[in-house]
């Protein structure tokens, strides 16, 4: 999560190594419930997490985007 | 404050350290992305090890005798699900930078009875395969690892044939950054 790019730099990186037609296709909320499923996100992690992230936004951490795009 | 906080080969090290070490987590992951329909008859193994983050596998044009590239297979299951898909006349190759996952796939591609998964040992910045072999890239979960990811983008617009198609779910950020402590703590460069 700490390397994830804004869904707009991930489009223009898209277009930039040569894809066309870039369609966002799902968009969904990834809060702390949903992180904690993974076993990469330990423990120490997720407590540091709720420590630091505002209380509002921790039901909202990331976005999940799934993208398509044609190689022109 | 940058995202390039660490450096890359100690991004690397992070996350070989991070999915090395994993064995066995929760079904819960299969579970929630994937209907009962397609998971029927895929192995425990893909299933109770499952990482990725959306069923990508759902928008991707997958046709039978395609030849399918999987950024990143982990444990397999959408090398699996994407095998169905190409049938026996395609074929997916499964990429991983770790010899545990590409063991993992290996055998749940057996399990399920495909032979038509091929493991490939490399990195998405480094793809080994020659330039237009293939007719679609899915990627679950993986291209936020990369520290270097308009590198292994043009990897995988170098490996497509002109027209095909890359289908990928990853994980992004909206403008407001994360927090430094969490940004730089080992486990969220993995997670």
């Amino acid at each position: 999560m700490a390397g994830a790019l804004t869904e707009r730099d991930f489009v223009q990186k898209l277009e930039r190594a040569g894809f066309v037609d870039i369609e966002v296709l799902e968009r969904s909320t990834m809060g702390i419930d949903d992180c904690a499923l993974y076993p990469l996100f330990t423990e120490e992690l997720l407590a540091t997490m709720r420590r630091l992230i505002p209380a509002e936004r921790l039901g909202h951490v990331a976005v999940i985007a799934i993208i398509r795009a044609t190689r022109a | 404050m940058s995202r390039d906080l660490l450096h890359q080969d100690e991004i690397r090290s992070l996350v070989r350290d991070a999915y090395g070490s994993i064995d066995g987590g929760s079904r819960a992951v299969a579970e929630k992305l994937y209907s009962p329909d397609e998971l029927e008859g895929v192995p425990a193994l893909a299933l109770d090890n499952a990482l990725g983050v959306a069923n990508h596998l759902r928008h991707a044009r997958i046709e039978p005798g395609h030849t399918v590239l999987d950024l990143g297979c982990g444990s397999g299951i959408d090398s699996v699900l994407a095998a169905r898909r190409t049938g026996p006349t395609g074929r997916v190759i499964a990429l991983d930078f770790l010899a545990e996952m590409l063991e993992r796939t290996s055998a749940v591609a057996r399990e399920a009875g495909l032979d038509n998964v091929e493991p490939l040992e490399g990195e998405m910045e480094a793809i080994p395969l020659p330039d237009s072999t293939v007719d679609c890239v899915i990627s679950n979960g993986v291209l936020n690892l990369s520290p270097r990811k308009a590198r292994a983008l043009a990897e995988c617009a170098r490996v497509l044939r002109p027209g095909g198609e890359f289908c990928v779910a990853d994980v992004t950020v909206e403008e407001e950054e994360l927090p430094p402590e969490v940004l730089t703590h080992p486990a969220a460069w993995a997670g």
